[in-house]
């Protein structure tokens, strides 16, 4: 696709700029009706993206385009309040002075529309967010959740091109956080525009993108929809985020691989020249002794770290190859296993998957 | 009792006499700290014959300046709102190196001799003055008149207003703008129905200090604009000439200014101060 005679209906953009330490280099592209889920680490330049594209910081280089029309590039800026864009940010930051219904009615008054279309307008669109009976409240009045239910339909009553909500759900509770996931993912299955979804949170990204972007350090590293960045993870960040070992290697055809670190793994998928490794951590099985038999790869570790989640246990597992391991409560307590303890660790060589890197 | 003998063992009695002398060396200072502020107050308070503080208040000085007090000092408060809140506004929200070289400049007038101020204004206003030069061609003189009253309060009372309505414009949370701003509110939109509703204790707080200030004024107006009765001589010029002519009016026009003082400061500590 040629960047330059991109002309449709989604976004299509390439955002670089520098801000503080950071140079942000990051090209984003969506058809109307997409997710675009960003993951990264906290300064990696996921906010500066978003910004960029509301129309806050300006560009040093690239182009935003939005619906067909320029909103940025090299010598063209146009300033958020004449763009399409909405913009939620983790905290709702309502307007605190105004009642949830001037809060929404806000963005169409503000755009030239009358005061009674416009009250009607923020009325629909807080019915659609189920909040219709609370349209006199001030912020201070309603529950976390419903000011970001609000500042949801406050972003959306101007029928922006393009949505960016950064971090949206990372300033409520666990609770009020999965209601209002699924109450976002119901509103955004009828927005017709393009939106951009920042979140650190993985299960965000997988419940609410269709399409997944990391940022780290100001640069794209993977790009995918959920299942592909799930099944083959291309950086030591996105290994973290979906939960698997993963290890930059070299491999064979005969199935051996040697990582970076120079630990040896032993794989029934062999790859040949660089690859990825990984390996689930529910794969690892821990035993006090040598053990013997089927599993191909043995390792005698240390724990380095032991943490509890619902009824398993993480634990990091530091030696040839580092490791985490999800295993069973009873297991914890079984084989002793606490921080200083050595242990071997076993993989059977079919659970080992490689791709090119 | 086992723990009274700890106790002695821990406070042995050089340590009482230590504390003692520290109290006393700390506590004497500050005991005469508090009469240099207190005993002038008690003094007007007690000196003050209040029997005829209704006669004296009626005197027919009295009335003409403040008539000419409260008009200029509200005039004052007025400039300062509209000329002082978009100064604020800027200051709030620009880095520039020149927004910080404006805000030194701000303080000069919090800190310049009062006379020095006036003395400023004459060499602006002036028949030869910078600006008066140009005004004079037209019939137009502001010394010693009670436009130059008000020039003279309004210099020494806007640094006080912007200062305190920049340092809540500095509070709002810049994320708020950005959100305005993609909502297609323009800047000025966003600071009248946004910006100013939300730091309205801040301008009210600025309000009061710089009216306080206005109405306290008295070296740079009585060398600005002089002493003229109902044209130029508000209530502080009155009272420096009524000590020399009836004290006790003097006394009396002191303890109105005292109470309108401490009406205010009660106004501003159960709204927007704490």
């Amino acid at each position: 696709m040629s960047v330059t005679t991109f002309s449709g209906p989604g976004l299509d953009s390439r955002v670089a700029l520098a801000r503080g330490a950071i140079e942000v280099d990051v090209s984003l592209t969506a058809e109307p009706g997409q997710v675009i889920g960003i993951l990264g680490p906290n300064g990696g330049g996921k906010t500066t993206t978003v910004l960029a594209l509301a129309g806050v910081l300006r560009l040093e280089r690239g182009h935003v385009r939005v619906a067909g029309q320029l909103w940025a590039d090299d010598t063209h800026h146009l300033e958020p309040e004449q763009r399409g864009v909405g913009l939620m940010l983790a905290d709702s930051l309502l307007f605190p002075h105004l009642r949830a219904l001037d809060n929404v009615a806000y963005g169409p008054r503000s755009r030239g529309v009358g005061r009674s279309a416009a009250r009607a307008r923020a009325h629909t669109e807080l019915e659609r967010v189920g909040l219709g009976d609370l349209a006199g409240a001030r912020p201070a009045e309603l529950s976390s959740g419903q000011q970001a239910r609000v500042a949801l339909a406050r972003a959306l009553a101007t029928d922006p091109a393009l949505l960016l909500l950064d971090e949206p759900l990372s300033a409520l509770d666990p609770d009020t956080r999965a209601r209002t996931r699924s109450d976002l993912a119901t509103r955004l299955a009828a927005y017709r525009g393009v939106t951009v979804l920042v979140t650190h949170d993985p299960l965000d990204a997988l419940t609410l993108a269709d399409h997944l972007v990391f940022i780290e350090d100001g640069r794209v590293t993977q790009t995918g929809t959920p299942s592909e960045v799930l099944r083959e993870p291309r950086s030591p960040y996105v290994g973290t985020v979906v939960g698997l070992n993963l290890y930059a290697a070299q491999g064979d055809s005969h199935g051996h691989v040697e990582t970076a670190d120079g630990g040896r793994i032993v794989t029934t998928s062999p790859t040949e020249g660089s690859v990825w490794a990984t390996i689930p951590p529910t794969a690892v099985s821990l035993h006090a002794h040598e053990p013997e038999g089927s599993p191909r790869n043995t390792w005698r570790m240390r724990i380095s770290s032991v943490t509890m989640q619902g009824q398993s246990a993480r634990i990091g597992l530091v030696g040839d190859v580092p490791l985490t391991a999800e295993v069973t409560l009873e297991s914890v307590a079984a084989l002793g296993l606490r921080v200083g303890a050595e242990v071997w660790a076993a993989v059977k060589a079919t659970e080992v998957r490689t791709y090119p890197r | 009792m086992v723990s009274a003998r700890r106790d002695a063992r821990v406070a042995p009695p050089m340590r009482y006499a230590a504390r003692w002398r520290s109290r006393v060396v700390l506590g004497v200072p500050a005991a005469v700290a508090l009469l240099l502020l207190v005993v002038p107050l008690v003094a007007l308070l007690v000196q003050a014959d209040w029997s005829r503080i209704p006669s004296d208040l009626a005197t027919p000085t009295v009335l003409p300046a403040l008539r000419l007090s409260l008009t200029t000092t509200s005039i004052t408060a007025a400039l300062c709102l509209l000329l002082g809140t978009p100064l604020a506004w800027f200051l709030a929200r620009s880095d520039h190196p020149a927004t910080s070289w404006a805000r030194a400049l701000l303080t000069v007038p919090l800190v310049l001799p009062p006379v020095v101020g006036g003395v400023a204004l004459l060499l602006t206003w002036g028949r030869n003055g910078l600006l008066g030069q140009y005004l004079t061609p037209f019939g137009i003189q502001i010394p010693f008149t009670t436009v130059a009253v008000v020039l003279a309060e309004t210099f020494v009372a806007m640094p006080y207003y912007v200062l305190a309505v920049e340092g809540a414009m500095r509070g709002l949370d810049p994320r708020l703008e950005s959100v305005a701003r993609t909502l297609g509110a323009s800047d000025l939109r966003y600071l009248c129905t946004v910006g100013i509703p939300l730091v309205l204790p801040g301008i009210a707080g600025g309000l009061a200090l710089a009216w306080a200030r206005a109405l306290g004024e008295f070296g740079a107006t009585i060398t600005f604009a002089g002493n003229f009765q109902g044209r130029t001589q508000t209530l502080p010029l009155l009272v420096y000439v009524e000590l020399e002519r009836d004290p006790q009016v003097a006394i009396s026009i002191s303890i109105m200014l005292l109470a309108v003082s401490v009406l205010l400061l009660g106004v501003l500590r159960g709204r927007w101060l704490r």
